[in-house]
């Protein structure tokens, strides 16, 4: 806590410092709340003198701990790394050697947009997101430092390639994109939305008519449930843009944070297609992919399982053209499907019609659920494992699971309360099929399946570096 | 009915009898435990005799617990095919799982202080997929040991990325 030691190491560091309003965009939304919280409180609305010291002492210390933290954070590049010190009651110092540095992005977050500021984001592998951050630089001035970085990192060779390479991309016209009315209606009409609001509006009516005001309490996660995936989906996959590029597909989103992600061809593990109930009606569908080494790595908030999404929300003729881009020559709708027997509606009433599975050269497709239905896609290739399942109510009915395991994602290809002959085969055959599966595709997708070379690939392909792949072959 | 689960094309190798001896003594150990905490339990705060009324409970299931383990001991067994592990178990809940040795990640080799006692150890076979439930407990170690070298070996020589 002394001063001392703190100006002491403050001297030693010469460097750069960042925007002088870094802080303020920064702690914008502090701001806000006091505000809010100022304004929205009747005590301290009668008495206006203490919400006017209030609202002066929360901003006066916010722009005094910004200002300090501005002060002691300090950047500058040395002979073979950056070096950023941080902190004024706690020092940090980060140094990121060059050579470590995968990718380097310029990132324009909402509120830094309306000031002109930008920041630096550095994919160091292994480190989190947030790791390689710096915030905030004018935003030529960051161009500027990431062209020297580039430079500095990968040679002047590799910085040229890459710009070209995104001009390249950036001229190159889409494959697909998904109109925001459709994002949004399709959200709308999304099962959760539909059934928050339904009972949204019962407790509405239930407190109004019956006087029921506790029901009230039960009304703020429901809100949530409404609003939460609206948000989630329309801003976060606003002006979703699926691409073509020399590393495999490429995926665009996001109103005011752009997430760009790359799908390598031949690390697609499996495929999930989603249609709730009123989709159905709509012909519409969401596609999602496992692929390895994404799934289950956390990413910025989002849900650990989930997986790389290829299609938000699309029409059939859609769903079946991105189907064919990431499985060539596969087309869904050729596949026979096989319902479970009736007597599988002991177990599921209603679903059991829905229970289906298919089979051809290449893939499973098993489908389940009436509510949501759900369609996973598994590669015979990529097949872990094949596990045979029987509880006692499906040994009395006959019926067998059969579920074939991909890693971590989404997909969860499992046939349900098959006949347990039909899935005893089933797994033998399944077995077979990814052993000859791995005997053919060795030769031939082997060398769809080799991992990028690490190339200079600057922009921010935040998932699915190809860093993992190599060690286990 | 049992050929589903234990298709008859392999040799299928059953784990150590001793398994069930083993899994009867925790359950014993467990139910004496369980056994004298109710009974003094129940003895100090309600009366002896319900005291004794659960003791008998225990013991009830206990033994129901003693034939349990003796089934399912019995249905634990593993095949080893040309390219694929296969485990099957269970009498209630029934399961057959088919692993590839190129998909192993890695083999793990353990042995409690029990199992120690009993010459016994687990092995398991992991894969990059969590679901994937290929273990076999009740092996003699050098079994455990031979089991996991050509596992490993196996693994290593078929070894097929993601």
């Amino acid at each position: 806590m002394t001063q001392d030691p703190v100006t002491q190491q403050t001297v030693e560091v010469v460097g750069q410092r960042l925007h002088p309003l870094t802080p303020f965009v920064k702690g914008w939304g502090y701001f806000v709340v006091a505000a809010v919280a100022l304004v929205n409180n009747e005590g301290l609305r009668s008495n206006l003198t203490v919400a006017g010291i209030g609202l002066a002492g929360v901003l006066v210390g916010g722009i005094l701990l910004g200002a300090l933290s501005w002060w002691f954070t300090k950047w500058q590049l040395t002979g073979d790394a950056i070096r950023v010190d941080s902190g004024f009651l706690f020092r940090r110092t980060r140094i990121i050697r060059f050579d470590r540095i995968q990718a380097i992005d310029v990132a324009q977050p909402f509120v830094a947009r309306l000031f002109g500021m930008a920041e630096l984001r550095m994919d160091v592998a292994g480190g989190g997101k947030s790791d390689g951050k710096l915030s905030y630089f004018r935003y030529d001035e960051a161009q500027q430092l990431r062209t020297t970085l580039l430079v500095r990192a990968k040679g002047e060779k590799a910085a040229e390639q890459q710009e070209h390479d995104q001009q390249a991309e950036a001229l190159a016209p889409p494959l697909l994109t998904v109109p925001t009315n459709r994002l949004l209606g399709a959200t709308l009409l999304s099962s959760t939305v539909v059934a928050s609001a339904g009972a949204l509006v019962w407790l509405i009516v239930a407190t109004m008519v019956l006087d029921f005001h506790i029901g009230l309490f039960a009304g703020l996660p429901l809100l949530l449930g409404v609003v939460q995936p609206i948000w989630k989906q329309v801003v976060g996959n606003h002006g979703f843009t699926l691409s073509e590029s020399s590393h495999g597909l490429r995926t665009k989103r996001g109103l005011f944070d752009v997430q760009r992600q790359t799908v390598p061809p031949g690390r697609v593990q499996g495929l999930l297609i989603t249609e709730p109930l009123i989709w159905r009606l709509l012909g519409w569908s969401r596609v999602e992919l496992d692929i390895a080494g994404v799934a289950g790595q956390k990413e910025d908030g989002d849900d650990a399982l989930e997986g790389a999404q290829l299609l938000p929300v699309g029409e059939r003729a859609e769903v079946a053209y991105v189907l064919a881009r990431v499985l060539p020559g596969f087309d869904l709708s050729r596949i026979q499907m096989h319902p479970a027997p009736e007597r599988a509606k002991w177990l599921r009433p209603v679903g059991w019609r829905y229970l289906m599975y298919g089979v051809d050269d290449q893939v499973m497709v098993t489908t389940r659920g009436w509510v949501s239905r759900r369609t996973s896609i598994v590669l015979h290739h990529k097949t872990q494992s094949v596990r045979l399942e029987q509880g006692p109510i499906q040994r009395r009915l006959g019926l067998a699971n059969v579920h074939v395991d991909t890693p971590l994602g989404p997909t969860d290809a499992t046939a349900l309360h098959r006949d347990q002959a039909e899935a005893a085969a089933l797994v033998a055959a399944q077995a077979e099929r990814a052993r000859e599966a791995r005997r053919t595709v060795a030769a031939s997708v082997a060398v769809q399946t080799q991992p990028n070379p690490p190339s200079p690939d600057g922009s921010s392909n935040s998932a699915a570096s190809p860093a993992d792949d190599s060690s286990d072959r | 009915m049992d050929d589903l689960f234990a298709p008859s094309d392999v040799s299928w190798t059953p784990v150590s009898p001793k398994l069930a001896t083993l899994r009867r003594l925790n359950a014993a150990i467990v139910a004496g435990l369980a056994a004298i905490v109710a009974l003094v339990a129940l003895g100090l705060t309600l009366s002896w005799l319900y005291g004794v009324l659960a003791v008998v409970v225990i013991a009830l299931l206990l033994g129901w617990a003693w034939v349990l383990i003796g089934r399912n001991q019995r249905s634990w067994k593993y095949a080893e095919r040309e390219d694929e592990l296969l485990v099957s178990h269970g009498v209630m809940f029934r399961e057959l799982v088919v692993v590839p040795y190129g998909r192993m990640q890695f083999v793990d080799v353990t042995a409690g202080p029990l199992e120690r006692a009993y010459g016994m150890a687990t092995v398991e076979l992991h894969t990059a997929t969590p679901a994937t439930d290929a273990k076999i407990p009740g092996l003699h170690p050098d079994e455990a040991g031979r089991l996991r070298d050509r596992l490993s070996a196996l693994g290593q020589a078929q070894a097929w990325g993601l």
